[in-house]
């Protein structure tokens, strides 16, 4: 494949990616694709298309299998979409390998799976089948960024160029100066993913002011949290979606260098980026003097070692240098002195990947989706026992109550919802009174959440607030660097506390120690993750203080999870 | 726990020099200091662990100090400096495994194998690396990723143990999915 010259020769490319993919839908052949990701693979996705292979040779059935991307719906993994000649695409869910004979089986012989489906890709229904977007999970949801899930193969530039993409590129390119990309980036209202909430734009315009060369724009891909999971399946079901908003974002600062640091952890999302560079170097999008123009671009790819500090802006910037991954106290921040001392600009995966859209629309268009605080979309992820687990594309300003039972289909049978930790490991949780706040940066904070990077763990009756608050404050413990001491030191002090409460020598006045402790570690830790590290702990005292008062009074536990009771037995014993 | 190292065993670095010629080429000194860790995990991905004749071949390679090197060795958790047991146990401990009941399956590996975080079984079967983050396949929590490739999900520990003797003995182990939905 050679370079593209000018615009008009991606013009031509385009168009030819376009009637190809055309073709494809439109043809005689059987397109059959499976959903290949990292949840899918766990599932048996890889197993399910092997025997696709085999079943679809040895039947004779004329088909074109290709892997595409995760759509989202973990409960439903592996699925596998069938489009039969003349007839709109079926996707199926849990088709696992043993489902394989019966499915190809069925297919040959002309009929549909309706109660293997999960809807079909049209607007109407099709031999019983829903619309695919009248499914529960999807109904309430608005897909920007996942539009393409579980259509495109992520590991193919022409699918996403034949979706029109790396057309927002070339609007910015050709048709745009730097300034007017960052105005249409402001004016979108653009807000940080990865937790903070920072105005894209405004980060973006303080880059562009800093003096100093070379600059450097930097995705942040390394999703160390334990309770999210959406920039990795962002990476492994669009990554070019990702690659083309920091190619927007390097337009932007002028800046020839462009990187992603991508947790190690995540290796098919490191894999699909990193051929997708790849792929972009290959046909000229990236490099020197791209389409015939001044500009160049270079992107590299870094990964992680498993360090939760490392998605601190700063720590992350020293990881990429090949040092400790430590954060460093600010002032200067970033877009001053950030990657080898020079002005950067770092934002979430999610938050490139956004910028595409809004390059293509208008910041005006992007700004009228969501709340008037919180523009735009919002990927979200559920864990715990709920009936549909997976990731969710929703508008700003939903309610979480509809989140929770209506797009993920409430709790599983035989689980009673207690509440939902918001924020990963930054914030408290939500009772189910409190369920009715709107999704968006600033309204769950009062409540004591906050929407951090959208994930959110859902956990019932069976799960102790106390030991629930020691797993999040122990994560704490592991993960703080140790640069700081109020971090290092405060945070096994109150899980040596909580552990003195589940095993059952709790004292009253060992909750206003946990209260005076958690202040020092805000008030004095040199880091965001430092400040809010003993904030899980304090949320979980405000929604449960009955949990906490049974474990110190009563000396029992109310889910019967901590080893207070056997140590009471003991207590007992020792009493005869 | 105690340092167990594998009697004088002797680490081919052949492959090592291999992956470390043709990927691993900075052109200056900044580009050194970035790929030391991909280099480590290149090296980790070889041999199971990063050997200390592995770590001085990185470090010769890039220019840079043996001593920057453990330095991010022994910062970032994925790494081991010891070697592993046979089979590798990732057992995700994120939020969504802690709710489905991830802690009681470290108690079972704990009382029942020996085996600590980062440890190696006494019999050098297993090696178990916790993972604080989330693994991403919450549907199948509470999730133990094995040997890189396989999945146990939905484990209990009567599941677990059942899966670990089944692969010490060599047999397979698929029926300990789970059920689906």
């Amino acid at each position: 494949m050679a370079r593209l010259a000018d615009r008009q020769d991606f013009e031509r490319y385009a168009a030819a990616v376009h009637q190809r993919w055309e073709r494809l839908w439109a043809g005689d052949r059987w397109v059959i694709s499976v959903g290949i990701s990292g949840c899918s693979i766990g599932k048996g996705a890889l197993e399910t298309y092997r025997h696709l292979e085999l079943m679809l040779a040895q039947e004779g059935v004329p088909a074109t299998l290709r892997q595409v991307g995760c759509a989202g719906w973990c409960f439903a993994e592996p699925f596998v979409e069938v489009r039969a000649p003349g007839a709109p695409p079926v996707v199926y869910g849990n088709i696992t390998t043993d489902r394989v004979p019966e499915l190809v089986h069925a297919l040959k012989r002309g009929e549909v799976k309706a109660e293997l489906a999960l809807g079909v890709r049209a607007e109407e229904s099709f031999g019983g089948i829903q619309p695919l977007s009248q499914h529960p999970f999807l109904a309430r949801q608005r897909r920007l960024l996942f539009a393409d899930a579980g259509v495109v193969d992520p590991e193919s530039i022409d699918d996403y160029i034949a979706r029109g993409g790396y057309r927002a590129f070339l609007k910015a390119l050709f048709e745009m100066t730097p300034e007017e990309v960052v105005a249409e980036v402001k004016a979108s209202n653009l807000r940080g993913r990865g937790g903070a909430g920072f105005p894209a734009g405004i980060k973006w315009e303080s880059g562009r002011r800093t003096q100093a060369w070379p600059k450097y724009v930097v995705v942040n891909s390394h999703e160390g949290e334990p309770n999210v999971f959406k920039d990795r399946r962002l990476l492994e079901t669009n990554p070019h979606l990702v690659l083309e908003g920091l190619l927007i974002g390097c337009y932007a600062l002028e800046t020839p260098h462009g990187y992603n640091y991508i947790g190690g952890e995540h290796a098919l999302a490191v894999q699909r980026f990193q051929e997708a560079v790849r792929q972009a170097y290959e046909l000229g999008l990236l490099g020197d003097n791209i389409l015939g123009t001044k500009f160049s671009c270079h992107v590299r790819v870094r990964t992680g070692g498993g360090a939760y500090i490392c998605g601190e802006g700063s720590a992350l910037m020293y990881a990429i240098m090949g040092q400790r991954g430590q954060p460093r106290t600010k002032p200067p921040r970033s877009v001053e002195e950030g990657l080898w001392k020079r002005p950067t600009v770092l934002n979430n995966t999610e938050t490139f990947a956004s910028v595409p859209g809004i390059v293509r629309h208008g910041g005006a268009w992007y700004a009228s989706l969501g709340t008037e605080q919180s523009t735009g979309t919002k990927l979200v992820t559920i864990q715990g026992p709920v009936k549909r687990v997976g990731v969710a594309e929703i508008e700003m300003g939903m309610t979480l109550r509809e989140l929770i039972f209506e797009v993920f289909g409430g709790m599983r049978e035989g689980y009673r919802f207690k509440g939902v930790q918001t924020g990963g490991v930054s914030a408290g949780p939500l009772r189910e009174d409190q369920l009715d706040v709107p999704i968006d940066f600033d309204s769950m904070t009062p409540l004591g959440g906050m929407l951090g990077s959208g994930g959110f763990v859902v956990f019932d009756e069976s799960v102790c607030a106390v030991d629930f608050a020691r797993y999040l404050t122990a994560f704490n413990r592991f993960e703080s660097c140790s640069k700081c001491n109020p971090c290092r030191l405060g945070n096994p002090a109150l899980v040596e506390i909580l552990d003195r409460i589940r095993n059952g020598y709790g004292r009253p006045q060992d909750l206003d120690i946990i209260r005076e402790g958690s202040k020092h570690i805000i008030e004095l830790s040199l880091c965001g993750l430092g400040q809010v590290a003993p904030m899980p702990l304090l949320g979980m005292m405000k929604a449960f203080p009955e949990e906490f008062d049974a474990h110190i009074r009563e000396k029992r536990c109310p889910a019967n999870v901590c080893p207070i009771s056997e140590a009471t037995l003991l207590a007992a014993a020792g009493d005869d | 726990m105690a340092h167990h190292v594998e009697p004088a065993e002797q680490v081919d670095l052949a492959p090592l020099r291999e992956v470390l010629a043709s990927q691993f080429r900075p052109r200056d000194s900044q580009e050194a200091y970035e790929l030391i860790v991909g280099a480590c995990q290149e090296a980790q991905r070889l041999y199971g662990w990063v050997p200390p004749e592995a770590a001085q071949a990185i470090a010769d390679h890039l220019g840079v100090t043996i001593n920057r090197i453990y330095g991010l060795l022994t910062f970032y958790a994925d790494f081991r400096t010891e070697p592993p047991g046979k089979h590798f146990l990732w057992l995700c401990h994120g939020a969504a495994c802690y709710v489905m009941g991830s802690s009681r399956l470290i108690e079972v590996l704990r009382e029942r194998y020996g085996l600590e975080d980062h440890g190696v079984s006494p019999d050098r079967e297993l090696t178990l690396h916790v993972f604080n983050g989330c693994l991403g396949v919450c549907d199948l929590a509470p999730v133990i990723q094995v040997d890189h490739h396989t999945y146990w999900g939905r484990l209990t520990p009567d599941r677990l143990t059942a899966a670990i003797d089944a692969l010490k003995r060599g047999d397979p182990v698929e029926e300990t999915d789970g059920p689906a939905g």
